[in-house]
């Protein structure tokens, strides 16, 4: 009885409000999850998805993976496709947020139309970026030819090294804009005041950004990058329509070598340890995140 | 303080949780744009033509033919992108809802690249149709799953085409109903031809000679779609059964010259390296735009070309040879879900696979019966179907086999290898080699 009352105290109403929350993430994501982790601890094919017995071969999966040099290319493909991205985005996102923190005619209105490339389905994107890419018919290859910077067709999305560079230029132009945005957004919050005793002490351009924006923004940044860091290491309708892990692989990610581990060759439980590959590496990403956060809060 | 972490690190698991969900739901919506951008563009081809009926086959068959009885629903999934064909498919099942009370079939399309991901996860959910339209090559693995009903001796399938029927055969059993039939064959531009002086090639040295003479700085000699996928795979095969290798046995002088081909074809430039991002419809459109002199593909093309391109003049021959003619055995099966509606399901079946109807459909696909005595007057002898036909004789299926998947993706990979200059001919053998010893021993 005791118990019950001590719930409905001030300091403990908190959690009530919560758990409606918590019971939908049990539920919808909870349950999943705790399935996949169980799938990938079996040996699950086409053979014994409906019927016939799940065997449990623990990591036998996990150490096949390894072994694997398909997975081994789309785990570092997928860490490599994610920190150039994420430098890429983060450096023309924070100059343009920069640059549209100026007060001039139409910067609102230019900034809002930034937003276009966020927007856009990325299917829409990809398929775009696919013919801006192609060898014959692509518009950058008719640019450079016309420039007379290459004499022949550079093979973009049938050599294996450069379909990877036409990924990220996709997806850095997808990126930009949430760059952007969170960024300037962040910028809005630094008190005027600041720059303007600065500029009375005399600091110039330089010092005031590297004194005053980009310790007010630290918060700001580290968000950005957490959360760019996710959205971009999770890609998967980009790839599937722009390369589709080819040519030969060499642009498989995680969740595209998942897929077609899972629904192309019916090796579900191979499939859902790559899914929880990726899983565990973004958790880590974000128990990191909450260490960096909560530091700041704790001084 | 303590409970502050806590609380945060909750709240971050939760994120990035619901994050790598959310990549789940991210596919399902895309797939659903991906739907309703087929069916815009289908509804945009419609409008532009008088003779398309409103309707597409997707789940609207019959629903104006309602019979007023208790009828039992048969659901049927199926891929067929092209209009043509899910109009003639809901013709037919129109046909059949109106002519009798006790079924009422519905017919509903899930993508190609979706289709056997949504089998597995039907499996899974217990949420499948009563009919499945599949490509050949799968059956053998979806019967290893055990979603198949056994139809030996429900149906009647001596006339069939021997091959077509082992595609959907396994350990003696049948297990489907074959749909049509297609192969592949070598389409050639008549008029380039005439224009270089060349003679229809017929072994691979000639298929080289006339390739070059008519590859010029706008058209390609040659085109097949080398994608990595079981699309490509279907294109190579041919090439590869021609030395007299197998699918399983490829390390060997016979692979090794079949890869070599490939690579050369490359490498003298008439055949394009972006041969790996084409499907099959994209090849026909190079081809049809006039940018490429040749290539393989399949009947079921014809019917588009024609309405596209009337003017071009084109036709159609064997695959030329290494050692022997070869094709590929391409098409689809009926398969009956067990725990449905079986009895509806083989009702069904026993009505659209009737003369009449077959006769109606192979001509709107494009395809050719998978029943040999009407596949053998099915087209007049000057068809551009007619050399089909002939190259039916030489046509072998893939597998069947339900680790065909694997076997599949390491063919595709090794001239994926050698077109994109990644591996030598000899490496990619061995490689692929490897890979099918893992999956076939």
């Amino acid at each position: 009885m005791k118990k019950i009352k001590n719930m409905f105290r001030y300091e403990n109403v908190g959690i009530l409000f919560v758990f409606p929350a918590f019971l939908y993430m049990l539920v919808f994501v909870g349950y999943p999850i705790i399935r996949n982790i169980i799938l990938s601890f079996q040996d699950v094919g086409a053979g014994n998805l409906v019927r016939g017995t799940k065997n449990f071969i623990l990591f036998e999966n996990y150490a096949e993976l390894f072994g694997d040099s398909v997975f081994r290319i789309s785990l570092f493909n997928t860490l490599k496709y994610t920190v150039l991205c994420l430098i890429f985005q983060f450096m023309i996102g924070f100059m343009l947020a920069l640059f549209f923190n100026q007060r001039f005619t139409l910067a609102k209105p230019v900034r809002g139309i930034l937003l276009v490339p966020w927007m856009i389905p990325v299917t829409v994107t990809a398929l775009m970026f696919k013919l801006l890419f192609a060898t014959d018919i692509g518009v950058i290859n008719y640019i450079l030819r016309s420039l007379h910077l290459i004499q022949k067709n550079i093979e973009w999305l049938t050599t294996p090294g450069t379909a990877m560079f036409a990924l990220i230029c996709a997806n850095v132009w997808i990126g930009i804009p949430f760059n952007m945005i969170l960024i300037s957004t962040g910028l809005t919050t630094i008190p005027k005041e600041l720059y303007e005793s600065a500029s009375i002490d005399g600091a110039n351009k330089v010092q005031t950004f590297f004194n005053i924006t980009l310790p007010l923004l630290k918060p700001t940044i580290e968000s950005v990058l957490i959360l760019g860091f996710i959205y971009t290491f999770k890609v998967y309708d980009l790839v599937y329509v722009m390369t589709s892990g080819g040519p030969v692989n060499s642009t498989h990610m995680l969740s595209t070598y998942s897929y077609k581990l899972s629904f192309e060759m019916f090796k579900y439980s191979k499939g859902s340890a790559v899914a929880n590959v990726l899983l565990a590496i973004l958790l880590v990403v974000g128990i990191f995140y909450i260490k960096i956060t909560t530091q700041g809060e704790e001084e | 303080m303590k409970r502050k972490k806590i609380t945060a690190l909750l709240a971050v698991f939760a994120m990035t949780v619901s994050l790598a969900a959310g990549c789940g739901n991210a596919e399902k919506a895309g797939t659903v744009a991906d739907n309703a951008a087929a069916d815009n563009a289908e509804s945009s081809v419609e409008s532009n033509s008088d003779e398309a009926p409103e309707e597409t086959g997707q789940e609207t068959a019959g629903e104006e033919n309602a019979p007023s009885g208790e009828a039992q629903a048969v659901t049927i999934w199926y891929y067929w992108e092209t209009e043509g064909h899910q109009v003639a498919l809901d013709q037919v099942i129109q046909d059949y809802n109106g002519s009798q009370d006790s079924y009422e079939v519905t017919a509903k399309y899930v993508p190609f690249a979706d289709f056997k991901k949504q089998l597995s996860i039907g499996a899974s959910a217990d949420e499948l149709p009563d009919i499945a339209i599949l490509d050949s090559p799968d059956h053998a693995s979806y019967v290893e799953m055990g979603i198949f009903e056994d139809l030996t001796g429900k149906f009647d399938v001596g006339s069939y085409y021997e091959g077509t029927v082992n595609s959907c055969t396994v350990d003696g059993k049948l297990y489907g109903v074959p749909f049509g039939v297609n192969c592949l064959a070598l389409y050639y531009n008549e008029d380039m031809l005439n224009e270089a002086g060349c003679s229809v090639p017929t072994t691979w040295e000639e298929l080289m000679t006339t390739a070059k003479a008519l590859t010029t700085d706008s058209v390609t000699g040659l085109a097949l779609c080398s994608v990595q996928n079981e699309e490509g795979t279907f294109n190579f095969v041919p090439w590869l059964w021609s030395t007299g290798a197998t699918s399983y046995d490829i390390n060997n002088e016979n692979g090794i010259r079949a890869l070599s081909f490939i690579q050369s074809l490359i490498e003298e430039e008439v055949m394009s390296k972006e041969c790996i991002n084409w499907t099959q419809g994209d090849v026909m459109n190079q081809f049809i735009s006039g940018n490429v002199a040749m290539m393989e593909n399949g009947p079921w093309q014809i019917p588009t070309m024609q309405q596209e391109a009337p003017d071009l003049n084109w036709k159609v021959t064997l695959i030329p040879k290494d050692s022997e003619y070869s094709s590929v055995l391409g098409g689809e099966n009926y398969a009956v879900i067990n725990g449905g509606n079986v009895e509806g399901a083989l009702d069904f079946l026993n009505y659209a696979t009737s003369e009449e109807k077959v006769k109606f459909l192979m001509d709107k696909f494009g395809y050719i019966s998978a029943d040999k005595s009407i596949a053998e007057n099915q087209f007049e002898a000057d068809s551009p179907y007619q050399p089909f036909v002939e190259e039916l004789n030489y046509a072998m299926p893939r597998g069947p086999l339900a680790e065909w998947p694997g076997v599949s993706d390491a063919i595709s990979l090794a001239f994926n290898q050698v077109i994109t200059g990644t591996a030598t001919p000899e490496d990619a053998a061995a490689e692929a080699q490897a890979t099918i010893d893992g999956i076939v021993k």
